[in-house]
């Protein structure tokens, strides 16, 4: 071996550091693992025995090996996609050029379609990737599916919203419309009556009295708009006593009722359905 | 006048056929002699089976059960007219070594293998023919230390399918990639397909073909390169190799930590007590 033949250890370390490795490995005798000291590294040795063992002279199409023009360079090894990445740019390369090369030297490079002959994966197994890819590919749709649909839900609910408000405005309309035209009315401006208006007012109190002649109760005095206004801001809207108490209304109405509901374990309801069913007096009495 | 014949034939002959001819005569008869020994796990011998699959210039022989004698797989190798040999290597039933050599003279490199991934896996969804040849693709830092130089050419007349082997065919439809990341030489095989992807038909001549992953994947770590055949003097050690014997014992010494800070504090407490035993009580017979 000539001179230049060095250690790798000398290169990675300098002269320092390799005599206090060597006080630690005298004063530790050999209680702990002693740090390799040599590393075998024959760089011409190496060399030589490429060229012995290299079958270079042999044409390129024996041989079918591709060097990439960039060395591969991975900052994290652990990442995978920028890994793969990489690897997938040299194959690419590599493809490429050796398409080239192996129609350069007059092989074929691609099997023609009606070339057929066994693979290495077996089609039992190649259905079994389908399979999942199709899976995998199913459940995707149903979880995009199931999204839309969440969103459409959401969506509904305000459409909903928006059309019971809507019809609650339009309803509060009316009554004010029909509300003023009473007003109109109580208060005598008879002048311009034309013939919505009296309809309005027969359908409203048919059975009271006639349009021209009311009186009596109805004929109380009204406060002024902006006096209603102020007492609905300030709180004299009426009576507040006993607003929480049932009354004969509210006793009436079954709108919340739900028998399924009612009839459920969990409300008195039985549990399980009795099959047998007594029979009628008759019935017994003739089965004595 | 069979020699006149012969004589006055070359001198007609075509340069292609006399270049053909040559080939014939150079033909590489690489051939691999496939080993596993014994305490192999499923997984390390489905890798084996897939490479088999890949690679029709190997011969597959029954688990060898020494792993002192190495010796014999040169002899064997001889036996099978093998001139490189894969030796799989099984330690512990969880480590795999794969030894790479060119029987009966050398050299020989002794690599960990990492990371395997068979074919079996349904995430890989190529495919390619039993018995194509591979382009095999070398990343360019191959070129930049002799000892990869080395391991470059002697990958190269193991992984790449001679022209013309038995049970080959003539197509190229996968490439094999080794890159060298993290000092290390990372494997992968991709199927070149040459079809859109989305529809399987065909695409216009000289497009970019796509890379689809067959698998296995594995990664080399190498760890010494020998002169000769399964042994002789180190060419080459990597500085930078630890055992996986020595990966679990750092770990589980990591694990004990707790164990031994609580051993160390218990001892400790013990000699202060010693050392400071607690002052005699003058009180401590006053009522006896």
């Amino acid at each position: 071996m000539s001179d230049d033949e060095h250690t790798y250890e000398e290169s990675l370390m300098g002269e320092e550091e390799e005599t206090a490795l060597e006080i630690a490995a005298l004063q530790s005798k050999d209680l702990l693992p002693q740090p390799k000291k040599e590393f075998a590294y024959h760089r011409e040795a190496l060399s030589a025995l490429r060229g012995e063992i290299s079958q270079g002279k042999l044409s390129w199409i024996q041989r079918c090996d591709i060097t990439s023009t960039t060395p591969v360079v991975v900052d994290k090894a652990e990442d995978d996609l920028d890994r793969e990445l990489k690897f997938y740019q040299q194959g690419i390369e590599a493809v490429i050029l050796a398409k080239q090369k192996i129609q350069k030297a007059g092989a074929p490079f691609s099997r023609p379609d009606d070339y057929f002959a066994e693979m290495v994966k077996s089609d039992t197994h190649m259905a079994k990737i389908r399979q999942r890819l199709l899976s995998q590919q199913k459940g995707i749709q149903n979880s995009e599916e199931a999204k839309k649909q969440r969103e459409l839900r959401k969506y509904g609910k305000q459409i909903q919203q928006e059309k019971l408000k809507e019809r609650e405005d339009r309803k509060k309309a009316a009554l004010d419309k029909i509300a003023t035209i009473k007003k109109r009315l109580r208060s005598g401006d008879m002048g311009d009556n034309d013939g919505f208006e009296i309809d309005v007012d027969s359908e409203d109190d048919a059975h009271t009295q006639s349009a021209s002649g009311k009186r009596g109760k109805d004929n109380r005095h009204v406060p002024g708009k902006k006096r209603q206004l102020k007492n609905d801001k300030f709180g004299f809207g009426g009576k507040k006593r006993g607003m929480k108490r049932n009354t004969a209304e509210s006793t009436d109405d079954m709108s919340t009722f739900n028998v399924k509901r009612n009839k459920s374990a969990g409300f008195g309801g039985s549990s399980k359905k009795s099959k047998v069913t007594r029979p009628g007096k008759a019935r017994r009495q003739r089965g004595r | 006048m069979a020699t006149l014949y012969k004589t006055a034939q070359s001198e007609f002959m075509d340069v292609d056929d006399v270049i053909e001819e040559k080939e014939s005569r150079n033909k590489i008869k690489n051939r691999v002699l496939m080993v596993a020994s014994r305490g192999i796990t499923f997984r390390q011998r489905h890798l084996l089976n897939d490479l088999e699959a890949l690679l029709p210039h190997t011969k597959k022989e029954a688990k060898i059960e020494s792993k002192q004698d190495m010796e014999l797989l040169n002899e064997l190798a001889e036996i099978q007219n093998c001139n490189s040999v894969f030796y799989f290597e099984a330690r512990k039933h969880q480590d795999l070594f794969m030894w790479i050599s060119r029987a009966p003279s050398g050299p020989s490199v002794k690599f960990l293998v990492q990371n395997i991934h068979t074919m079996d896996e349904l995430k890989m969804t190529g495919n390619c023919l039993k018995g194509s040849r591979p382009v095999l693709s070398f990343d360019a830092t191959f070129d930049s230390e002799p000892y990869l130089q080395l391991l470059k050419e002697m990958l190269t007349q193991t992984f790449g399918v001679p022209k013309g082997a038995r049970k080959s065919k003539p197509f190229f439809d996968h490439v094999f990639t080794f890159s060298v990341v993290d000092n290390r030489i990372w494997f992968r095989n991709y199927q070149i397909s040459e079809k859109n992807a989305e529809t399987g038909g065909d695409v216009p001549k000289n497009t970019t073909p796509t890379l689809i992953e067959i698998g296995p994947r594995f990664v080399l770590n190498p760890i010494r390169i020998f002169e000769g055949s399964f042994g002789g003097p180190t060419l080459y050690e990597n500085p930078r190799y630890i055992s996986p014997n020595a990966v679990r014992a750092a770990v589980r010494a990591q694990g004990s930590a707790k164990y031994v800070r609580r051993v160390a504090e218990a001892q400790e407490r013990e000699a202060r007590v010693q050392a400071e035993p607690l002052p005699v009580d003058p009180l401590k017979d006053v009522f006896d």
